[in-house]
Formats: C-alpha cells, structure tokens, sequence
C-alpha cells in the first residue's frame, strides 16, 4: 500500500500537496483534496439494512444517490449525535463515490511531502492504522493523513459486516 | 501514363506528385481554374492527360467545378467515351453525399485523404492506366 | 449545421446499407425454404441485393465481397432468366446463407476497423460448382443457355482514407514566454512540423503568417491546435518537438465532436484569459479568425446545393453510374422494403438512457414542487397554481409515456433470428421442422430485449434439439411429419409472455425425476408431492440435463439455469408445461419495462421500501387470533382458508425500530411465480410510480433489493425484490 501511495503522490497536479483537514472524535485528519469532490450538509439518510453499521445508508446528493459512511464509526469509535456543524465529504476513489460522515471541516491546508513522517507500527487499540498513511506533525497539531483506498476498501466492508 | 494534379495545399501536392511521377510524367497546378486551363492546353497540343486528380476543396474553382469543366470540354470536343480523361478527386471530405456528387459529375474514382497508396495503385490498374 | 447529422461517411453509409440488405436477404431465404420454392418476385430481389452488394463492395474495393457477391449473383441470375425445374431449393438457400455470413463477418472486420481480409474462395467455387450443376441440367434437356444480358458494374471506386476509425483527437495548447520575438512564427513552426503527420488539424489563431499582430495574441492566449492523428499524448508531444521561447505545451485528448466543434468548451478557456483593457482590437478581430475557421463540412455546404437532404446511399450511387453507362435496363427495379427512406435517426442508447434519468427526475421535481410544504402551510386557495400545475402534470405525463416509447422496441426481428436457428439445426439434425412466429410486433423495453435474446435462442434450439423428435421416432405417431415450433409474444396483464410451444414428445416427467433424485435435488421432499409443474421445473437448476446424448447444439447440462438466470435479470420467469406425446410449453413472463415501476410504498420504523405493484394481490389487517405459529418458530396467516407464511421485514432485515404487534401493522400478501407470503410492514404509505435506479456499486448486494429510488419528498427509499425473498424463503423453511 505504501508503494501505491507513493505512486499515488508522485503524480504532479497543481492539487499535489493540498489536503481537505477534518476533526473527529478529537483528532485530526488530513485526505488528499484530489479525492475530494464537494463538501455538503448532512440530508436525511435512508439507512440500508444488512451493511456494516458504518455505513449509514444512502443520501439524495441532487439526484445522484450515494452511499455514506460514518469515519468515527469506521474508526472502530463511538458513533455521535449528528448536528449541523457535521458534515459530509464526497469522494471519488477508483471511481467509486461516497460520502464520509465527519465531525467538522477544517481547512485545506498544504503540507509538503518531507513533513510527512510514517505512521508508527505499533497498532494502538483503535484500529485506525491500516487507514492511516502518513502522520504531519505542524506546530500546532498533528495531522493524519488517510488512505481513502483503504477507507472504503471492500474486504474491509466485508469482514466487518461479517464480524456485525 | 500523363497525369494532372491539381491540389492548393503544398505538402499534399509533394505527395501526390513523388507518388504518381513513378508511372510517368506529371504536371501541377494549385487550383481548378488553372487545371483546366491546362488540360485544355495538353487537349490542344494533342497530348491530352490520361489522368487528373482534383483536389475538391480550392481556391479560384473548386474541384467539382474543375471536373465538370473538363467534362464539358470533352464533350464538347466529341472526344469518344473511352479517350477521356481519367479523373480522380482526391479529398478529406469523406461524407456519402460528396462522394455520390462527383460521381454523378463524372469521376472514375474518389479518394480520401490521407491517401491510401495500395488501394490507389489497385484503381489505376483497375481502370487500366498502369500494368 | 444541421446537415451535419444527417451526413454520414461513405463507409457508415456503405457498412449499414449492406447490414440491412443483408438482413433482408435473410428473412427472404428464409421464406423461400420455408415455402420450399423459389418465387419469381423472390429470386429477382435476392438477384437485385447480390447485384447492389457487388457494386457496392466494388466502389468500396473490398475485393472477397464482391467476388463472392456477383457468384451468387450469377446463379440467381441464371435462375431468374432460364428457370430451371427442380432447383435444390433448400441447397440454394444454404447457399445464400453461407453467402451472407461470408459478407456479414467481413462487414464486422470492417465496422471493428480492421481489413475485410477472409478469402471468398471456397465460396465461389462452391457457388460456382452448383451454378455448373444447374446448367448440366438444362443443357442436358436441350436447352440452349440464354445470353448474358445483365448490365455490367459501374466503373467507379472509392478509396477509403489510409487511416480511418481510430483516430485520436487532441487539443493542444502551446504557451510560449512573454518575451519571446516572433511567436506567430514559432508557431507556425509548429503547425509546419505537424503537417505531413497527422490526419488534419486547424489552429487559433489561424494567420499565422500574414497577420503578425497575432504574435501578442498567441502570447497572450496561448496557440490552440485542433489535431486528429493515429498517435498517442506522446507521440504527438515528439512531433511538435521543443523549440525556445516554449513554456509549456499542454496536450489534452478531446472527442470527435468537441473536435468538430472547434473545441467549443476548450477553446473559450481562452477568451476568458484576455483582458479588454489591454487589446481593444484584439476581440472582434479573435471573432473574424474564429468565423473563418471553416470546418469542411461547412464549406462544402456552400458548394453543394442544399437541395439534397438526405445521405446519399452507396446503391444509388451504383444505379446511377450504371444508368448512365447502360441504356437498357432490364432487372426489375422493386424498391426494398427496409431501404425505403424513413426519416429515423440513430441516437446513442446511453442518450436514451440519460433522457429517461432525466425525466425520471423531472418526475420527482414536479411533485416536490407542487407538494411543497410551503404552499401546505396556510389555508390558501391557489386556483391559478392548481391550474397551472395540472397542465405541468400533464405535460411531463405525456413526456413520460412518449420517452418510454421510444425505448420500446417490436419483438420481431429477435423472432427472426430464431428463423435461422431453427433452419441451422433442424438441417443438421437432419429433422424437417416449420417455426411459426405470431405477434411478432409486440413491443418490450430496448434492455430487456437484448437480455432475452439469448435465452430465447436457447428455449428454440431445446425444442429443436430435443422437443420434435428425430423423423424416424416421429414417423412411429400420428403427427405429421414436419414438426412444428410455435413462437409467440403476447401482451398479458402488464407482462410480455413470450411462448416458445413445440408439437414434439414433452418432457419425460419419470426421467427427470430419476435425474433430480440422483443428484439429491429433491431434498427431503416426498416425491409423490410434487407436481407435474415442480417437476418440471427441476431442469432449470444448474447441472441438470437429461439429454444422453450431448449434441452439439444444447445438452451440456448448463442452459436451463442460465435462461432462467437471465429471465429473472430482467424480472421476468419462466413457466414450463408438458403434456406427454403432445409436446411442450416453455412461457417466458417478462416487464414491459424495467425504469419505471408502479410500487407501494410501505414503513417500517423511520425507514421506508417498495414493493412493485405488479407483485402485490392484496392488503390485510389480521387479529391475533389469525396467526399461527409453528413449534419452531415459523409464523403463517390464516386467510380465507388458505395459509401464508408470514415475512417481518423487520426482523428480515435485523431492523432496530417497527411494529412487533400483528394487530397495529399490515400485511401485504406478495405472490411470485406461484410461491406466495404475507409481508408484515408498519404501515402503506401510497403507490406511485418509481424510477428504479441501481444501489451504488459501494453497497453489496443485499438478499432481497433490487434497487433504490427517491420519493417525491427527495428521500430514497429502497426497492424489495419480491422473488429474491420468496425464494430464499423456500429454500429455510
């Protein structure tokens, strides 16, 4: 996967080094703005029985209808109330579109690739670090940056919906 | 085999003349009005040209004009059916209706461009003017 | 520019003014066997194809057809002036067909872009060799041949472009440093480097040479190149090569018509750049150099007259040059049905699609707009609203129906199809078998008609195969001799049936039974509990064939499984029936369509879901004293004495929230292909019409949905796939 990424990051775009920052449940997350379609509101969500309880169902985004998933959830976390600062990024990753569920939107910020420092190995209990790539370090926070390939990876959906 | 180009693009007309000098020889012109003036030279020095090749799209006289012309002229002449000329149009102007178009104003072949070689040596041997 | 959709290049024009000659010599070949004689009308037509593919194929130079063309030309052209008695008419017939698939898979070589490179040979010489047959014949009687009169081909040819079909299409935008002297010439270099190598091209600014102001332009602007060539990104990017004063060459690949458009889209990205302040004189001046850009298509316009419409045909074209070198024209000259000029245009079926996407949204705005809270909110009287909305409604209505129409397709030349099947194999399993096709004009959605192509070709080549029985068995009954496939398509109940009945033996109802309990199909059922009807049905599971004898045509054992797959893709079923000695009967039940569907809308909890009408008997409330329960747990409804297992969506799909009291809830009584149940739900919301639409390829399939929609409110609401559930039902309890 770290190959891919790299692969991933050599491609030269003026989005290159620019990533969409989000916070949920405390921490903050970084995800390549490439990746990024829009940020909306949370709709209503028409949740589908027999998914993994990340994801939420399926929101009416102007006609087009996409699946959403929760990224606290998706972390292994406690899922939160949903209020009107959450919201939803849609993304498009091997051409798949899905909206990620976060607590709050940041700010795009540019983050040159040498800031960007491996992921510890050591697995912690939150189960976050197969999504997790990269961790940036600023003055301020920490920023994780994470693989939306992983994030809606398909044999990840499926041994979760087997272990749900 | 004597051949008459007539084609405003230069490139075009470089091929056209490397390509059909090896059957004989080749005049050039850059537009209708200027190749039928001299097919009516050739006609008059009693060595008319065996084949023509029009380019359609030309300044002065397009290539439909240029081919009716001739046409004209022959007939005119009396010339029998079999001693006219030959007359190719050669175009990028692919559509079924330009094509029916020439043929109904008298051409034995149209080609489109770029220019398939093989298949343009095979019509002149179809219509007789190469071995 | 609106001849430029009705302009088609001499190639399309050719590929599918052959296709649909062909096709019409098929369906005359066919009646020519199936009458078992040859009509004069007949030979002339299929004569006057053969003539018109031969000129055709000449002007286009495609050698093999036209060789292959004019030998069976010449025997048809022999039958047509000195009719022989006793012509082999099912040998001609075989002929012809060997003839047509020839030319049709040369045809297809063509359409792929590649070179028609099959050798018509061995064609020839066999058309040759029964054409010397025909004639021992006669001048074996004493006959003398009738001259050759026929009409010579024209002599006319067209030379397709070197490189044709697959051609990319760029856009190239070269940017070259402010300070660089003389951009128009570098430029121009560019232009000139490209030349002689790429299949056309234009570019913006268009004087480059005479005009130098053009020089600030393409600083400013950049030069735009407009490029169809055989190459690729870098290819092209070695052609142009690098030269000073270059910042950066953009190369992005365009389509044919945003090619043909003068990279409208692309091209205005420029206009945007300049600024007015600066080049007062630049603006109109960009105008006149984009006017002048002529695209050839117009040009030629003002040189053609418009009075000629339509695309001309390659036919005409061959009638044309030979009237004009022939004086006499003796064929008949009988206009061909299909060739007659219809005003149809083609549109690309993802349009279709997209239109029909569109309406379907069209739809839902309607009702949200019109079921707008906001106009709920205060009792107001809205007369002229009211009004106007209903005109809406009716408008978009009619809209509907009309773009369902248009997807709607006559079931007919599908059916023909199976004509030649049933010829192909019946010939070859040496059997004699007439295929009647009734009501072939019944019309089913375009996506189901490619979906029941092949199952269809599968039933008929069973009936064939193993239906109608070999001469020998069949001598032994009563029946007559040749066998008998009937094809039908009806309209039944907002369902398509399509019947495919043979007059052969039946199905051996002991003998599947014997196969299914071998391969443990029958589970822990009694067999003396099954009806005809289940029985049957067992040789649609995967593995089953009874055949001994693998043919080449059906009997693998896979078949049955995969028509029934491919029926239920498309919400349809197949209903099999038998009767011993007297033959039997394959029913395919299919949608008339599969975009819209009527569906009851239903809640459980806060979500809601859709059962399709068409699946739908009845609604009930029971009392707690209807249901029954089983000791394992299995629940079932009493009603009018008939028993309904009982299906809680609920707790079919693990749902947190709805009803668990049968008293407060409802029941839909849902029946598919013969299995029926009682879906317990909170609640009927109303019934509408819904535009299915697939779940997203994120979501996995979900055992019973078949796909999503949105309401009139903008919420999505899942689709129930009535036979998935009962199925799965059958299979638990």
């Amino acid at each position: 996967m770290v190959e891919e990424n790299n692969v991933f990051l050599e491609e030269e775009d003026t989005q290159k080094d620019k990533y969409m920052t989000f916070t949920s449940s405390g921490e903050c997350y970084g995800i390549s703005i490439r990746c990024v379609n829009e940020i909306v509101g949370l709709s209503k969500i028409a949740s589908v029985p027999e998914t993994a309880s990340y994801v939420r169902g399926l929101i009416n985004l102007r006609g087009k209808i996409i699946p959403v998933i929760d990224v606290r959830m998706r972390f292994g976390k406690e899922p939160l109330e949903y209020n009107d600062r959450t919201c939803v990024i849609v993304i498009t990753v091997n051409k798949t579109v899905v909206g990620l569920i976060v607590d709050k939107i940041a700010e795009v910020r540019t983050v040159e690739e040498d800031q960007i420092v491996p992921p510890p190995s050591v697995v912690n209990n939150s189960g976050q670090n197969r999504f997790i790539y990269g961790i940036v370090r600023t003055d301020d926070e920490v920023i994780m940056l994470i693989d939306p390939a992983n994030l809606i990876s398909e044999e990840e959906q499926e041994t979760l919906s087997n272990m749900a | 085999m004597k051949t008459l180009i007539a084609e405003d693009d230069f490139a075009s007309r470089k091929f056209m003349l490397r390509f059909l000098s090896k059957f004989g020889e080749c005049d050039i012109t850059v537009d209708g009005l200027e190749a039928v003036d001299a097919f009516l030279m050739a006609l008059e020095s009693g060595e008319g040209y065996d084949l023509v090749c029009l380019d359609i799209m030309m300044p002065a006289m397009d290539g439909y004009q240029a081919l009716k012309a001739i046409r004209d002229i022959e007939k005119e002449k009396n010339i029998p059916e079999e001693k006219r000329a030959k007359i190719i149009m050669t175009t990028a102007l692919n559509e079924s209706r330009n094509v029916s178009k020439a043929f109904e104003l008298g051409c034995v072949a149209y080609a489109g461009k770029p220019i398939d070689q093989e298949k343009f040596e095979n019509v002149l041997r179809k219509i007789e003017l190469i071995p | 520019m609106a001849e430029s959709y009705i302009t088609e290049s001499m190639l399309d024009m050719f590929l599918y003014e052959s296709s649909q000659n062909l096709e019409t010599l098929e369906n005359l070949a066919m009646e020519c066997d199936k009458s078992g004689e040859l009509s004069e009308a007949g030979v002339n037509e299929i004569f006057r194809i053969m003539h018109t593919l031969k000129g055709s194929s000449g002007i286009m130079m495609y050698n093999d057809i036209t060789t292959c063309a004019h030998s069976l030309e010449d025997v048809f052209y022999y039958i047509r002036e000195s009719k022989p008695d006793n012509i082999p008419v099912s040998d001609v017939v075989a002929l012809v067909f060997d003839s047509c698939e020839f030319i049709s898979s040369e045809l297809d070589k063509i359409r792929d872009g590649g070179q028609p490179d099959g050798s018509s040979e061995s064609l020839v010489a066999k058309n040759k060799a029964f054409l010397e047959r025909l004639k021992k014949q006669i001048t074996d009687g004493g006959d003398a041949l009738p001259k050759d009169t026929r009409t010579k081909g024209p002599e006319v040819f067209y030379i397709a472009p070197a490189v044709s079909g697959n051609a990319n299409y760029f856009h190239v935008t070269i940017k070259y440093r402010s300070d660089t002297e003389m951009a128009n010439v570098r430029a121009y270099t560019a232009v000139f480097s490209l030349k002689n190598r790429v299949d056309d091209m234009y570019y913006i600014p268009e004087e480059l040479i005479t005009d130098e102001s053009v020089a600030e332009v393409i600083i400013n602007e950049g030069f735009h190149l407009y490029i169809k060539a055989s190459v690729d990104e870098e290819e092209l990017m070695r052609m142009i090569g690098q030269s000073s004063g270059v910042v950066n060459i953009d190369v992005e690949r365009i389509s044919a018509e945003e090619y043909a458009n003068g990279g409208q889209g692309t091209g205005d990205k420029g206009d945007v750049v300049i600024s007015l302040d600066e080049e007062p004189a630049e603006q109109p001046k960009k105008k006149s150099t984009r006017k002048s850009k002529k695209k050839p298509a117009e040009s030629e316009v003002l040189l053609a007259p418009p009075a000629e419409e339509k695309p001309v045909s390659v036919s005409d074209m061959v009638k044309k040059a030979e009237d004009k070198n022939v004086k006499e024209e003796k064929a008949v000259q009988k206009p061909l049905p299909s060739a007659s000029k219809q005003t149809f245009i083609s549109v690309n079926v993802s349009k279709m699609d997209e239109i029909m996407d569109l309406v379907g949204e069209l739809v839902i705005a309607e009702s949200v707009v019109v079921n707008n809270p906001d106009l709920q909110g205060i009792n107001l009287e809205l007369p002229n609203f009211q009004k106007a909305s209903a005109q809406l409604r009716k408008i978009i209505g009619d809209l509907q129906e009309v773009v369902m129409g248009m997807r709607m397709l006559p079931l007919a030349p599908t059916f023909q199809k199976m004509n030649r099947i049933v010829f192909d194999v019946s010939r070859k399993l040496g059997k004699d078998i007439d295929l009647d096709i009734i009501g072939e004009n019944t019309e089913v959605d375009k996506n189901i008609i490619e979906h029941i192509s092949d199952p269809l070709m599968h039933l008929v080549r069973n009936s064939v195969d193993h239906g109608i029985e070999t001469r020998e068995e069949r001598a032994k009954t009563t029946k007559p001799q040749r066998g008998k496939i009937t094809l039908e398509a009806k309209n039944e109940g907002g369902k398509v049936w399509i019947i495919v009945k043979d007059d052969g033996g039946g199905l051996n109802r002991d003998k599947i039974l014997a196969k299914a309990k071998a391969n443990g199909l029958l589970g822990n059922r009694n067999e003396k509990d099954l009806t005809d009807k289940e029985i049957y049905n067992f040789i649609t599971l995967p593995g089953f064939s009874t055949k001994e004898q693998v043919t080449e045509y059906s009997g693998r054992g896979v078949g049955m499984d995969v028509v029934v797959q491919s029926i239920q893709d498309v919400g349809g079923s197949l209903e099999i029936d038998s009767v011993p000695g007297e033959g039997s009967t394959m029913t395919i039940k299919i949608p008339l369509t599969l975009a819209i569907v009527k569906g009851v809308i239903l809640k459980i909890g806060s979500s809601s879901y859709v059962m399709p009408t068409g699946d739908i008997s009845e609604f009930v409330c029971i009392e707690k004293k209807d249901l029954l329960v089983e000791p394992e747990g299995n629940e079932s409804i009493m009603i009018r004495g008939e028993c309904y297992p009982v299906i809680r969506l609920k707790e079919y799909y693990h749902l947190s929230e709805g009803f668990d009291d049968v008293e407060q809830g409802t029941f839909i009584i849902a029946e598919y292909e013969g299995t029926k149940a009682a879906f317990f739900v909170d609640d009927l919301i109303s019934e509408q019409e819904i535009v299915v639409k697939p779940l997203p390829p994120y979501i996995k399939k979900i055992k019973g949905l078949s796909g999503c929609t949105q309401l009139g409110d903008g919420s999505i609401s899942l689709i129930l796939d009535v036979g998935n559930i009962l199925k799965g039902l059958e299979l638990t309890r």
